[in-house]
């Protein structure tokens, strides 16, 4: 069944997910999203980041800008209020700078330790139907082309064999003194995104970029989600 | 309706010609001479004709034939085909092979579109157009427009294929007649107007003299095609093993790295996770895919992936052990109290670890010993067999030591390089009584391979 933040959207004849839209219908699927709130104001945005606790990262939410980070749209490493008041102007000046650009917010957000990076998505296709994709982030998905597609829908053994068959799987397991990561939670979701994708085929294209793998026992969070919608569905 | 398409009793052939060379020639002749039951020509051109020794009744149309007709073969160019097709509709056929090409592979997409609707009128099923049809090494019914003398065609035996492509399928006749590889059944499917891969995976599926389906497939066509493939595949590879060849991978990959529509359509990745999620076996090569199939025929499924290598010959032994580690395979080590039993009784220095190395010394005996003591006992899964019929110790009692070890239930194939004759012998008796012989430690191992696959498959299925 259609979640009401993607029918919302296309009733409003909108073809993409807000960010926080994004990382709601995320939470409402069980998706682990570290904190985050949208935020107006600068006074606002402190007493967000406290709530959550620092380190923050701040981003900018303007439906003209597709790549934030490409036009600094993105701060990150933030430790205390001064850094998020800073932070707040800093992306204001951001958006003045792409042309159309209207600054709809900012989003909040609590900042994820390092880890694996990975890309989980989706895609529409007319003969496949959905599919959904796996990949480790960076130069393995983009230079080895290292990803793997199921069709949805997909069972839990489906997701296992998916995130073991891509190459850079033994960088999930530890490798060269790096620590294993938590792939069960990665397993979990890749699960429930794509019962996300079944529930909602209005989707028809999306990408959860990056996915940051923790180490065993510390979870998996979706730090960046993207969603497509084809109006005409 | 599919079991009449591959195994009709009587058979018409519209575009039937007694001019040597032509599409409507060969098929008639093909059919006449090896077809064991009705066949009825058609050309208003021809009343009765000599050929072959007898005197063939050409019929000016179907509904001339004065007996039903299961199936029609249509090889008359491509714009009366709408017509042909309508006159089999009403004569109540219920299937038609249509051979004629220049439909929407030619950007005749109407055309196509006009046989279509006739197809449903008269509810007629439709194999291609532009296809070569059906080859059924069983009752003869062969609708190949290949001269038997260039395209062989294969005995009787528990493989299937489904093609896209004709030419390949072709191909792959003939060159399973040369290796007397058991296809006994072959279809190509050509531009798809009405049958579809799926379908003919259910129609294999049903026959129990089909032991393993094979699929060469380039890409599906129309929306919602994959998704139908997977649930029946999924279905049938729980029975049945699946082996399929996908063509045309590259540059897919790079379209895969963007989640973007237009260019992920249809791509391998796709095709791949679909394959896994159905419990097809992916091949990587047509070689590959009949390699895989002749064992999955031939063979049980293992219940681990722990493996024996027996070779007498040490070079032979290490490659099977990188073939089958690098699949994922186990090749453990043989527990010493059992080692040293086994040594007792072979030549002083065979080598008792995993390989077994019997050596070029060794005699038809030692690989009894050897798999009399190690295939019955929880040790071990499946094995690889080398037998170098060079050395002079070796004679064809070992095929049929072989051949006893099946006894055990678990699979054995054999690995098996030359050229002479005796050599040859050896294969032809084993692959006669059940145990694939691959001429490469790889190609062995792939086998075993599919055959652990499989396997699993079954568990999850």
């Amino acid at each position: 069944m259609t979640h009401p933040i993607v029918s919302r959207a296309l009733s409003e004849s909108r073809g993409k997910l807000r960010e926080d839209e994004a990382l709601t219908l995320l939470r409402a699927y069980g998706i682990p999203v570290p904190d985050f709130a949208l935020v107006k104001n600068e006074e606002e945005a402190v007493k967000v980041a406290e709530a959550i606790g620092f380190p923050v990262v701040a981003k900018v939410v303007s439906p003209q800008i597709v790549h934030k980070t490409d036009v600094g749209g993105v701060v990150v490493g933030i430790n205390d209020a001064q850094g998020v008041r800073e932070a707040c102007r800093r992306l204001r000046e951001v958006v003045k700078r792409v042309p159309y650009a209207e600054l709809e917010g900012v989003l909040i957000q609590k900042m994820v330790p390092k880890g694996v990076e990975l890309i989980v998505g989706a895609v529409y296709d007319e003969i496949f139907g959905h599919v959904v994709a796996f990949g480790l982030g960076g130069i393995y998905t983009e230079l080895y082309k290292d990803i793997s597609m199921r069709v949805v829908p997909v069972d839990v053994e489906d997701v296992w064999e998916m995130v073991r068959e891509v190459k850079a799987y033994r960088l999930l397991t530890g490798f060269r003194g790096m620590p294993p990561r938590d792939i069960p939670a990665v397993v979990d979701i890749v699960y429930k995104f794509s019962r996300l994708i079944e529930d909602n085929p209005e989707i028809s294209e999306a990408d959860l970029n990056p996915v940051i793998a923790l180490e065993e026992g510390k979870g998996a969070y979706v730090v960046d989600a993207r969603f497509i919608l084809r109006i005409s569905y | 309706m599919l079991s009449k398409l591959l195994d009709p009793e009587s058979v018409a052939v519209a575009g039937a010609s007694p001019k040597q060379g032509s599409v409507g020639y060969v098929i008639l002749e093909n059919l006449v001479n090896r077809f064991g039951k009705k066949v009825f020509p058609i050309n208003p051109k021809y009343d009765e004709v000599e050929l072959w020794g007898r005197v063939i009744k050409f019929y000016k149309s179907i509904s001339e034939v004065p007996d039903p007709v299961d199936v029609v073969v249509i090889a008359t160019p491509a714009p009366t085909v709408p017509k042909v097709l309508e006159e089999a509709g009403i004569k109540g056929v219920k299937a038609a092979v249509i051979v004629s090409s220049g439909f929407s592979e030619a950007g005749n997409t109407e055309l196509e579109n006009w046989v279509k609707a006739v197809a449903k009128q008269y509810g007629v099923r439709v194999l291609g157009p532009n296809c070569i049809g059906v080859y059924n090494a069983y009752s003869g019914f062969d609708t190949v427009f290949l001269p038997a003398e260039r395209a062989g065609r294969p005995p009787p035996g528990p493989l299937a294929l489904i093609s896209q492509s004709g030419a390949v399928a072709a191909a792959i006749m003939d060159w399973a007649a040369r290796r007397r590889l058991g296809l006994g059944f072959l279809v190509n499917y050509g531009n798809k107007a009405d049958i579809t891969e799926t379908e003919l995976l259910e129609g294999f599926a049903a026959d129990d003299r089909v032991k393993v389906i094979t699929i060469y497939i380039e890409g599906f066509k129309y929306p919602g095609e994959a998704r139908q493939f997977l649930e029946t595949a999924k279905k049938i590879a729980a029975k049945k093993p699946v082996v399929a060849y996908k063509a045309g991978r590259g540059g897919a990959a790079q379209r895969a790295v963007k989640s973007h529509t237009a260019a992920m359509a249809g791509s391998y990745e796709m095709y791949h996770g679909l394959f896994q999620q159905a419990g097809v076996i992916e091949a990587s090569s047509v070689r590959e895919m009949f390699d895989m199939a002749k064992a999955l025929a031939m063979q049980p499924t293992p219940r681990g992936r722990r493996t024996l290598v027996l070779t007498d010959s040490g070079g032979m032994g290490i490659q099977a052990v990188d073939a089958l580690e690098a699949l994922g395979l186990e090749v453990p080590e043989i527990p010493e109290s059992v080692a040293k039993e086994l040594k007792r009784e072979l030549l002083p220095f065979a080598a008792v670890t995993n390989p077994v190395d019997v050596t070029g010394s060794t005699t038809d005996e030692h690989y009894k010993i050897v798999l009399d003591a190690l295939l019955p006992t929880p040790l071990f899964d499946m094995a690889l067999v080398v037998t170098l019929m060079q050395v002079p110790g070796l004679t064809k009692n070992l095929a049929d030591y072989l051949i006893d070890a099946k006894k055990y239930g678990k699979p054995i194939v054999v690995v098996n390089f030359g050229g002479s004759e005796l050599v040859q012998r050896f294969e032809e008796v084993l692959e006669d009584n059940g145990i694939p012989v691959y001429p490469t430690p790889d190609r062995a191992a792939k086998a075993l391979w599919a055959l652990y696959k499989y396997g699993e498959i079954r568990k999850r299925l």
